[in-house]
Formats: C-alpha cells, structure tokens, sequence
C-alpha cells in the first residue's frame, strides 16, 4: 500500500487545521492591542483629499448599542474617510447582545477603541478602560451636566438626551383633565367605559415597570442617596409617599386598562397608532414607530406621569461615547480626532441630528426639525423642566431579573394591592441589591 | 398496505406536515407587509407581493458578501469535522482501551455544557493562542472555522461512534491481512461504508454552522467577514424588529440550505438503494 | 496496543483532540477555575478568591433550585415529544409513500429557522393566534395566551422546542431504519407477523443505536436551551420559565456574578452528566450488534 503518500496527506490536513487560523492575517490590522501596522492600504486610497488631514491616523474601530444608528454611522465613516483619508471600521451587534458581545471581545484584548457604554451601573462597571477626555477640544461643548465622569475627568460624550413620559393621542385625552392620580384613575375609568385603553404599558421589562417607576424615585429630594439607602435596606419603597401613589396609578392600570402581559411593544404602538389607546408611556424613540402608520389623523404630546404632583417629563442621556484606554497611543489618538470631526464638523453634526434622530447634549449643535416628541423632550431640557433619570443609577440587572417579575405578578393576580405590591418590590430590590 | 390505507395514510402525513410548517407561513407572507399591515394583521396574505423589502434586505445585508463569507466557513468547517471526527471515532471504536473510553465520555459530557459558559474563557485562550504563538484567532474566517471544528467535534464523533459499532470488523481484518495499513483500511474499506452517517452528520452541521449567531458575532468583528445571520442584525432593535426585513432576510437565509438539504437527502437513499451501507 | 497502533492511534485521533482541547477542554477548566472567584466578568476588573463562597451561596439560591426544577420538567416533558413524534413521522416518512420525500422535507424545514426569530414567530401565535382561535371557536379553555401563565408557558416551549427537534431526530432514525435490512421484515411478514409484532420485536431492538443517540442529543438540546427560552418567554411571567441556561447567563451578564454563573455551571454539569452517562451507557448495553 501506499502508506508514504497516504501519511503525507493526512499530514497535510492535520498541517492546514493548524495553518488555517493564519490564513486570515490580513483582517487584522484595526483591533486595539493587536499588532498590525498602520494602514497602509488606507493612505493608498486616500484620493487627493488630504488638505483636511495632513497626519495619517491609526485605523480605529467603533462598537456601538444602537441598532438604529448602525448604518448612518457606517455611512458616517465613509464620508469621514472621504473627508480625511482615515479609517473608523463600524461593527455591528443585534438588540440586547451587545454587552456581551463587548464583554467577549474585551475578555479577548480585541476590544473595540471606541464603544458605548449605558450610563449609570454599567458606565461604573467599565469604568477601568476609559481614556480621559477632558483636553479634547469638543469637551468644552458638552451640555452642563451632561458628560459622562469619572472623578473630574470627562471620560464619555453623551449620545444626545431622550425623554418619557406619557404620550398621549391629543384628540382623547387633555393634559389639563388629568394632573393628579385620582383624575388618572377617573379617566382611565371613563375610557374603559367607553372601550378605549386608557394608559397602555407593554410587556417589555423596561416598559412595564422600568421607566414608569422612575418618576417615584427621581421625585425624592436626592434620588442616588434614595437608592443608596434602599440598597442598605434604610428604607422601604412602601413606607415612601411618592411610591403610594405609584401603586395607586399601577392599580388604576391594572382596573382599568388593558393587562401590559398581553401587549407588546409593538402593539401597543399599534393600538396608540390607531386610536384604540389614548396614552402609552413611552419615551421620545417610539416616534420611529409610529411614523411607519403614515398620517395618524391626531396630534400626538407627552406630558408628565402626576404623581405626587410630578409636571415633568424623565430627561436623561441613555448612552455615551467612551474610548478605550487599552488601545495603544495611536489608536487612542485616532479615536478622539474622529469624535472630535463627529462632534464638530458639518457632516458630523449633521448626522447626528438628521440621521441619527438624536436630540443633541452638546451646546455646539443645534437641534434639528424634531418630531413632536423630541420637541417636546427638547423644550423641557432647554428650561430645566425635567426629572433625572434615576433608573440610571438601580443596581445592575435588577429591572429586569427583580422588577419585572415583581411587577408581572401584579398584573396577573387580581387581588393583590397596592401595598402588597410595594413589599414584594421591596423584597425584589433587596434581592438585586446584594 | 392496501391502496385506500395508504392514501389515509399519505394524507394525515400531508396534514401533519403542514401543521408543521404554519409558522414558516407566517414568515412568508410578513416578510410582504410593512408595520401597519403586519399590525392589522398578520395571519392575512400580504396585499401585495411586491419584493421590495428582498432587496432591501439584500442591499443592507451586503448579501453576497455575507453568502461568500458562511459558504467558505460552512463549507471548510464541515470538511474538516467529518474527516477529522470520523477518524477518531473509528479509533476510539477499534481501540478498545480505557484510554478510549475515557476520551468518548469527555467527548460526549461535553455536549451538556451550555456555550454561555465557555465563551469567555474561549475568548481569554484565543487571546493566548494570538498573543503567544502570534496565529489571528480572532476577527479571521480560519479562527472561526478553527472553534466550529472544535464544538462540533463531540456531536460528529458521539454520531459515527455509534455508527462505525455496527460495522463488520471482518472486512477490516481481511484488508489488513492483505497489507493495507491502517489509514489504507480506513479511507478504503470504511470510510465508504459510513456514507449514511456521514451525509446525516454533515447535514447537521452545515445547518447549526449556517445559522449560527453567537459564535461569530463573538468572534468575527469586521463588516467584510459578516456572515448572512450576523448581517441580519440591522433589524433587530432592542425593543423592536423591521418585521418584513427579518423575516426577508431569514428567507433568504434558510433558501441555500433548504436547497442542499434536499439535494443531501436524495444522496442518502440513492446510498441505501444501491446497498452501500449493507 | 502495540508501538505502532499506538503510532496509528495518536494520528488519527490527535488533530481532533488538538482543536477539541484548546476550544472546549481548556475553556471548560479555566471556567472551573473562575467558579472559586468573585469577579464582574470585566476583564480589567479585579478577580478575587473566594474559595467555596460561590457554591455556598447557590445552595440558597431558591431561583437557582426551582429553575433546575423546571429544567427538568422540561427536559422529561421534550424528550418523550420529540422522540415519539420523530420516531412516527420516521417511520411514516420510510413507509416508500408517494408523498414521503417532499414529506422529508416539510418536517425537517423547522429545523433550519435558528435563533430568535423563531421564538418571535411562536410568540405571535401563542398570544395572538390562540386568543383569535378561542374567539372565534369559544373553545377559550384551551386557546387563550399561553404565555401568561407559568404551566402554559412551559408547555409553549416545550412544544417550539419539539417542533424543531422532531426533524432533527427524525434525520438520525430515518438513517437507522434505513440500515435494517428489508429482508428481515419480509420474513417476518410472511411468517404472519403484524405491524406491531414488528416494530417492536424487530425495527425497536435494531433501532436502540438510534435511540442512544436522538435521546442524548435531545436531552443534552433540553438540557442547554437558551435561545427559544430568550425569545419566547424571556423566563416569564414570574421567573417560572428561566430555564437553566438562561439562569446562569442573567447571572453571569445580568447581574455581573462570574463567578457564581460558574459554579452554577459545574454543579448543574455534574448532575447531569451523571443522569445523561447513565443514560447512555443503560441503553448502549441493550444495542443489538448485527
């Protein structure tokens, strides 16, 4: 038998399960702590533009939690290359997979050099890879307030504000006729009467309880030491005024209108998009949804949740830009020089507002032609006529492993009250909080 | 089986059959409907059959990017797992040693642990495997096609394993009494004789590699190594999904693997038809 | 073994063993290793040694036991669906119909809709097309939204589950039908057999590798599900459907315990490989070799 030659090729294969990992070299040249070179075919297509970059960057890559932006930031990157002969690679992550997608990569020293980070405990929980900001020319221009620290030193650049609040259809329903709980709850009565959804939360762990629970606690005098003493078990949600009254709207919805297990996201924008619903709560974002039924035949607002005499809406920045500090020097560099063209030239603040639909945190962009939610969640932030965003701040995980649950139980049994309600988010929060 | 039993039978088996594939329905018509049709329903057939949202998907999708990148993937992936696990299962079979049985239960205990759990100290051994030896483990098609082999060796060798055991020793001990070597014996006389075997395998795992997601979208970072399910992540919001580009893109995604699955499967009977298993 | 099958042995076998060990094998025991630490999963963050701590602390973890509790229903509940339902459609699909080929196909179509969509897709008739069914047939006893409530919902994954195991299954039996001999059936026909008689005394006993096999696999599939447990019911209402992969991954990327997600890991892989290589290994001993 030919055993020499059968050898050989069993060699072969074995060889080229070995050598097959190299045969990709050439895609590695853009991660933070790998060693390519600088990109050489980058310089090469830089066609006759370099007026605006004498230096030649570092390729750099972006990593980023909205599904949204994905593509006016790809495009973004192209015109940004067009403009200076630099490269940003964008990648992508579908919906929730992004932290751990990040996680991975991280673990893996391929993190990206410039990523988004949520504010609040996740912001807290990276906080080891940021690069200081403070010097780069477009920290001057973030909105008071509005930068992500750490310590003093500016680390993150907010993506822009977003609000929520109730969106309500403005041809069912007037804010003037429901500025406390009782006048909620009379009208949520009035509407069940007439076979309307009155107040419409969906299913969602952050729009059954989420966001709705945050009014009670961004209305406390100081909301973080609030939390902190709820995380210390000093004191409890159901001994607290402003969540009685939370409890009271949660029954109202639970009496009255339709269970938020049986609704979606989807359907609930549905329902509102059609009439059937007269208010969600929901935030700015879910205009991109309802823009997709065409002319709605009403005019839409959003007011503030009334509780405990609340008049705000909740304004807060969801997402900052952050660069990584474990990138080497040249990447770190190439990264605050592209944030810095994002944030200040034309085409980048362009994008911002008409691409990516942000409502702009930085004093050197102007708002865009807002929809009317944005407008409104615009015109609050301008007079200061807002609610922090205290969720921000919750322990890690807990809205949607504690909260949700807690809440889900609620909406399923009939005969719990509202102060049961609260004991069981209590219990809920102690467990998130160890 | 008399006639009229047989046609009772065919139907019910039609009947279940398209129980079975009510949800791919309402993947089909969705994938024809924009947000406020699919809202007022979504069991009716679409108003129109218009393809607008197939190109639309192929067009963000970058598709034939994206189909080169999972055929070249799949397609290497799948190769070296049947040779390399059909291999070892054979010796692991012959070899009846506690050595050899030590390495098939590792092989199949390993099959109940949950990826969730290894993906990131996997993550932490390429780095290793990237920074010590200096080969691309990561953000590389071969890294990719390195880890599928690795995951999908269990499954491969636990199913030739019990394939190859009711395969005749007899023919294997008449070769090597002729000379044959033991690679000889092998690719001649077994090799051929797990044909069945080897299609089911390879069925198998050309589905799981194709539409897998989580591994790439750890490993594959670049927008020009995207494969078709990692490229489908354009319309899936965190709250909300572009219902008809999804499913458009699902479509378009299962297609090329319908077609070899059926093109497998004539494969595997013409194999019994023509007594090469027996 | 003799030096040169020893030779042989280490060829054949050590490519695989090579990939196998730096892919799963080192991951798995560097993943034994984190299961004594606390740590956030953040690679820059600090790891620190806690020796037992995390085991310690899973014990009472009553979310942790009752998610192994309702892992297991659901595995029993998945693993007698999909196996008989593959196993009939097998043999039905093998019965040489003029339909069976295109039949092949149709059942194993589900099999290729991976990921989330498909939990999508079934949440949408759980919820929709079950209250429209009841409406419309009064029967709403049986069709109402079946994943509001802990038993119902089980039930739901358990039978998204199946609709996509059975084909795979039915792939694995078909293979085994196909490998007895028609021969043997014939005899027995002619020897007055009925069809009973022979399923069980003749295609069963010849089945058993088949069996071995579609029953590991749906068990350790049962046993790992995430992804129909993400998309359709996201471990609601109430945490009663977080089954166990997705228990141990809201720990490890939900609250930030790396740690305690691992030592969950371990002990849940220890169990059950000790349930499932009984398993094999039981019905290994009762294979007919032929």
């Amino acid at each position: 038998m030919k055993l020499v030659k059968n050898v050989s090729v069993l060699l072969t294969a074995t060889a080229v399960v070995g050598m097959l990992a190299a045969c990709g070299n050439s895609n590695d040249n853009n991660n933070a702590g790998a060693s390519g070179t600088a990109g050489a075919s980058g310089s090469a297509s830089a066609t006759g533009t370099a007026s605006a970059a004498p230096e030649k960057l570092k390729k750099i890559s972006l990593f980023q939690s909205k599904v949204e932006i994905a593509e006016p930031l790809e495009k973004l990157a192209d015109t940004y290359k067009k403009e200076t002969g630099n490269e940003v690679e964008v990648w992508g992550s579908a919906g929730d997979a992004y932290m751990t997608q990040l996680q991975a990569k991280l673990a893996a020293g391929e993190g990206p050099t410039i990523f988004s980070v949520g504010t609040g405990a996740e912001a807290e929980k990276l906080k080891s890879y940021y690069a200081d900001l403070s010097n780069e020319p477009f920290a001057k221009n973030i909105a008071p307030d509005m930068a992500l620290k750490d310590g003093d030193k500016i680390v993150g650049v907010p993506y822009g504000v977003e609000g929520f609040g109730l969106v309500y259809n403005k041809s069912l329903i007037d804010p003037k006729d429901v500025k406390d709980v009782d006048a909620l709850t009379k009208a949520l009565e009035k509407f069940k009467a007439e076979g309307k959804n009155g107040l419409s939360l969906s299913q969602e762990a952050y729009f059954l309880i989420g966001h709705i629970i945050n009014t009670p606690f961004a209305l406390q005098a100081d909301p973080t030491g609030f939390i902190d003493k709820l995380n210390k078990g000093e004191v409890k949600m159901a001994d607290t005024k402003e969540f009685q009254e939370f409890a009271k709207v949660m029954e109202a919805i639970r009496a009255n209108a339709v269970n938020p297990m049986e609704v979606k996201y989807d359907s609930q924008m549905g329902d509102f998009a059609t009439g059937k619903t007269a208010m969600v709560h929901q935030g700015n974002w879910s205009y991109g949804m309802l823009k997709d039924y065409g002319d709605l035949g009403f005019d839409i607002g959003m007011m503030a949740l009334p509780i405990a005499g609340n008049d705000k809406i909740a304004v807060g920045v969801a997402s900052n830009w952050v660069v990584n500090n474990k990138a080497d020097a040249d990447q770190v560099k190439a990264a605050s020089a592209f944030l810095n063209w994002m944030l200040t030239s034309d085409a980048g603040k362009n994008a911002i507002v008409n691409e990516f639909k942000f409502i702009p945190a930085m004093t050197n962009i102007d708002a865009g032609d807002l929809d009317p939610l944005s407008q409104t969640v615009f015109e609050a932030t301008k007079a200061g006529n807002t609610i922090p965003w205290a969720l921000n701040y919750f322990p890690q995980g807990i809205i949607v492993n504690d909260l949700a649950p807690a809440a889900q139980q609620f909406f399923l049994s009939k005969d719990m009250t509202g102060e049961q309600f609260l004991q069981n988010l209590d219990k809920a929060w102690a467990n998130g909080a160890k | 089986m008399n006639r009229a039993s047989r046609t009772t039978v065919s139907t019910l088996l039609i009947a279940l059959a398209l129980a079975f594939l009510s949800p791919i329905y309402l993947m089909l018509v969705n994938s024809f409907k924009d947000r406020a049709e699919l809202y007022r329903s979504a069991l009716a057939l679409p108003s129109s059959y218009s393809f607008q949202y197939y190109s639309k998907a192929m067009d963000k999708m970058n598709f034939l990017t994206a189909f080169g990148n999972s055929l070249y993937i799949t397609i290497v992936s799948v190769l070296f797992v049947v040779v390399l696990a059909s291999m070892t299962a054979w010796m692991l079979v012959r070899t009846d040693d506690r050595l050899s049985r030590i390495i098939f239960l590792v092989f199949v205990s390993t099959m109940l642990i949950p990826f969730q759990t290894l993906m990131m100290p996997l993550m932490q051994v390429m780095d290793w495997i990237r920074t010590t030896l200096h080969i691309p483990m990561l953000n590389t098609r071969g890294g990719l096609i390195y880890m599928n082999i690795g995951f999908h060796a269990s499954m491969a060798v636990f199913l030739f394993h019990g394939f190859i055991k009711s395969v005749p020793v007899a023919l294997e001990e008449a070769a090597t009494l002729d000379g044959c070597s033991k690679f000889g014996v092998f690719w001649r006389i077994v090799f051929p004789m797990l044909k069945t075997i080897t299609i089911t395998v390879a069925i198998l795992d050309v589905i799981a590699m194709w539409n897998d997601y989580l591994l790439p979208s750890l490993t594959l970072s670049d927008k020009a190594l995207r494969t078709i399910p990692l490229s489908t992540f354009y319309f899936f919001g965190e709250f909300t999904i572009q219902w008809n580009l999804a499913m458009a893109g699902l479509t378009l995604t299962i297609i090329p693997v319908v077609v070899f699955y059926m093109f497998a499967q004539k494969y595997i009977i013409k194999g019994i038809a023509a007594g090469a298993v027996k | 073994m003799s030096k040169n099958n020893k030779g042989w042995f280490a060829l054949f076998t050590a490519p695989l063993l090579l990939v196998f060990t730096t892919v799963v094998i080192l991951p798995f025991i560097i993943g034994i290793g984190y299961s004594f630490v606390s740590w956030d999963g953040i690679p820059a963050n600090p790891k620190v040694f806690v020796g037992l701590d995390n085991y310690a602390t899973l014990l009472q973890d009553e979310r942790f036991l009752s998610s192994a509790w309702r892992t297991i229903e659901f595995t029993v509940l998945a693993l007698v669906l999909v196996n008989v339902l593959g196993l009939a459609i097998s043999l039905l699909v093998t019965m040489k119909l003029r339909v069976s080929n295109a039949a092949r196909t149709m059942f194993f179509l589900p099999n290729l809709i991976g990921g989330l969509i498909l939990g999508y897709i079934w949440q949408f008739i759980f919820t929709d097309v079950f209250k429209f069914l009841g409406d419309k047939t009064g029967l709403d006893s049986v069709f109402f939204n079946w994943l509001i409530h802990p038993q119902t919902a089980l039930y739901a994954m358990v039978i998204v589950f199946t609709w996509q195991m059975a084909g795979y299954t039915m792939i694995i039996y078909i293979a085994g039908i196909q490998g007895i001999p028609d021969e043997l059936g014939e005899a027995a026909r002619v020897d007055g057999a009925n069809l009973w008689q022979r399923l069980t005394r003749i295609v069963f006993p010849l089945l058993m590798p088949s069996f071995t096999i579609c029953l590991f696999l749906t068990l350790s599939g049962a046993f790992k599900i995430f992804d129909v447990n993400l998309s359709l019911t996201k471990g609601g209402p109430n945490n009663s459907t977080e089954l166990f992969a997705m228990n141990i991954f809201n720990e490890i990327f939900g609250y930030g315990n790396y740690g305690l997600g691992q030592a969950k890991a371990i002990v849940f892989f220890i169990l059950v490989a000790a349930v499932t290589l009984t398993q094999v290994v039981i019905t290994k001993k009762k294979e007919v070799q032929y």
